[in-house]
């Protein structure tokens, strides 16, 4: 492989770690705080992709960035609502997390059939310019790429100013420790538990359409597919750490997208599931573990 | 013979195959108590190997493929079934060592989405997304059967096989083995301390119900006498489950109720149905949701299915509450959930 492939793969590498860092860490938030992961993520993308599709090119007619928050909100709405209505109650009531691990799989089947009952099972794409290519030193990426991963590089500092300074991020922080002894403290477990599934849901919405805007396509299925990548990237980094997460992220992007250079690009993806093996034999608790989680 | 029973004996094919599915699905969720979000990945491996082993040398098909032995039908079937059980001891040096419950769910589940990924784009392996075609029907031509009457001669013959696998499920779940599956499902701490290798008795459940996965894959190859990735996407996993939470858990007779319920009426009944003028898909999709929500409804108002998990009394505790006034004893003897 020459240099320049290797640079050009580099800036791949860089643009899908950014929308993967999204992902992971809006994932990594929720399971932090309720300790059982949602298996609807990549739907929950999915579906944010698809209403900021929806504004952008069926109603509306807004830009792609301006519907792309449009739908990230909206995601942001509706994961509230099914915490509220669906989630909660189950991890409430059952304290095992079989059922509630069972529901989010069931929801995940719902929330697809539920796509491709509206928007169909074609591919579909997203109404924007055609960009020219941007040389950024070695690297040549798309002005869409630069904005994808100026949006994650901001969000991740956010999301880090929010967890250290924040009181809402310190309770985030303590329910995620121990959410028993946070309660106790008198931190409104029920409160920062909803405002938790509201980042989260955004976070999904926002990822689902920057995947959509990078990849320069989406499909129903896209969501759950990607969906292993992600949990790559949160189990290689460390469950329940969000620097585990954003980590993990910047590893798998990057493996991923150099790797496609060297093996057929068709499975550049399931590189990510070979890093994943290999941490589980010799690094179980991830590269950033905190101890006891696993 | 009419379309009519044609339809009737696809069912009950389905029937019996689910049941199948859904009693090794079951020693490893019902009885063990490991959350295998991959199970549609192992029946995937029993259908393909059996295809592939079934099927004449590949070259001259059209097809690419492993293997094309040429073997003939119980063997093709075995060969199925002990491909998928080889697959789950990796899985299990892998996974089922240290990691915990959702964890583990989550390495499953990629583990199938990947295997799914290689299925449908590494053509040599398994034809890719085309998938296995023309795969031939087993004893047809010994017994001389059509197209119908093989339809008719498999259903039954599927229904056979179910009852000697659902005789040998009883004796394993009522064996000591059971036993401490049930202990390591209830808490693994306990049976841990008690001296059982946690491990090594989830690995026996996952190489079991991998074996059944693996049967029940390479019976529907058969009968289908094609299999491609469009019939294992990874959200069928869901639909064995739905099989076992609805019918009941750890209860044989509530798994063949199960696959009745959800399998035989809510996947198979309406895809029969015509299709809503101008939303081709638009039934399964429904179908499909509807099974997410009648799962959910029988978690939260029923959570032990139609036919409950029987209570269990060991020999030893009845023995000692019929000899001796203190009744105490029965009541340690029984698991319940």
């Amino acid at each position: 492989m020459s240099v320049t492939q290797f640079w050009l793969s580099f800036g791949f590498g860089l643009s899908t770690a950014s929308v993967l860092a999204v992902a992971a860490v809006g994932l990594s938030l929720q399971f932090g705080v309720t300790n059982y992961i949602n298996f609807a993520y990549g739907d929950f993308m999915a579906l944010g992709a698809f209403v900021s599709y929806a504004l952008n090119n069926e109603i509306l007619h807004l830009d792609i960035w301006v519907a792309m928050i449009g739908g990230s909100l909206f995601m942001g709405v509706v994961a509230v609502i099914l915490n509220r209505l669906l989630l909660s109650p189950f991890a409430r009531r059952f304290s095992k997390t079989f059922y509630v691990l069972i529901v989010t799989f069931g929801l995940s089947l719902i929330m697809l059939n539920l796509l491709s009952a509206i928007w169909g099972d074609n591919v579909r794409f997203y109404n924007m310019k055609i960009e020219r290519v941007i040389k950024v030193g070695p690297m040549l990426l798309t002005k869409n790429q630069l904005i994808v991963m100026a949006l994650s590089v901001v969000l991740m500092l956010g999301v880090h100013t929010m967890l250290k300074t924040t009181r809402l991020g310190k309770s985030m922080r303590a329910m995620s420790d121990n959410s028993t002894l946070a309660m106790t403290s008198g931190i409104d477990t029920k409160r920062i538990t909803t405002i938790t599934w509201f980042l989260s849901g955004t976070m999904a919405g926002l990822a689902g359409t920057v995947l959509g805007i990078t990849e320069g396509n989406l499909t129903p299925a896209a969501g759950e597919l990607f969906l292993f990548v992600i949990f790559a990237a949160v189990i290689v980094g460390g469950v329940g750490s969000i620097y585990g997460a954003m980590a993990g992220a910047v590893i798998i992007g990057l493996a991923t997208e150099v790797s496609a250079a060297f093996i057929n690009p068709a499975y550049k993806l399931d590189t990510a599931f070979v890093i994943l093996i290999l941490t589980l034999l010799f690094r179980p608790n991830g590269v950033l573990a905190r101890t006891g989680k696993a | 013979m009419s379309a009519f029973w044609l339809y009737v004996f696809t069912l009950i094919f389905f029937l019996f195959d689910y049941f199948i599915l859904a009693m090794g699905l079951n020693i490893q969720y019902g009885e063990t108590g490991i959350l295998n979000f991959a199970y549609i990945g192992f029946v995937a491996i029993g259908a393909y190997m059996t295809g592939a082993v079934s099927m004449p040398n590949s070259v001259g098909t059209g097809q690419h493929y492993i293997l094309g032995l040429n073997m003939p039908f119980p063997f093709n079937l075995l060969v199925g079934g002990l491909s998928a059980m080889v697959v789950s001891v990796l899985v299990a040096f892998i996974a089922l060592r240290r990691l915990r419950t959702d964890y583990l769910a989550m390495v499953l589940i990629s583990l199938s989405l990947v295997f799914y990924d290689i299925c449908n784009n590494y053509v040599p392996l398994f034809n890719g997304a085309d998938g296995l075609y023309n795969v031939p029907s087993p004893l047809a031509g010994v017994l001389h059967l059509t197209t119908n009457s093989f339809t008719v001669v498999f259903a039954l013959l599927t229904g056979v096989i179910s009852l000697i696998m659902w005789w040998i499920m009883s004796r394993i779940t009522r064996s000591p083995l059971g036993r401490t599956l049930r202990a390591i499902r209830d808490d693994d701490g306990v049976a841990a301390a008690l001296g059982k290798s946690v491990f090594r008795y989830k690995l026996t459940s996952m190489m079991i119900g991998s074996f059944f996965a693996g049967i029940g894959g390479g019976l529907i190859i058969q009968f289908n006498t094609s299999f491609n990735p469009s019939a294992w996407l990874p959200g069928e996993t869901f639909v064995v489950f739905a099989v076992i939470i609805v019918g009941g858990v750890s209860n044989n007779i509530g798994l063949l109720v199960g696959s009745l319920l959800v399998e035989t009426m809510l996947v198979h009944l309406v895809a029969f149905l015509p299709a809503i003028p101008g939303h081709p898909g638009l039934i399964l999709n429904i179908a499909a949701m509807m099974i997410g929500a009648l799962l959910m409804v029988m978690l939260w108002f029923r959570p032990q299915g139609i036919v409950p998990e029987k209570l269990r009394r060991s020999p030893a505790a009845v023995a000692a509450a019929t000899t001796s006034t203190d009744y105490a004893g029965i009541d340690e003897g029984v698991s319940h959930e």
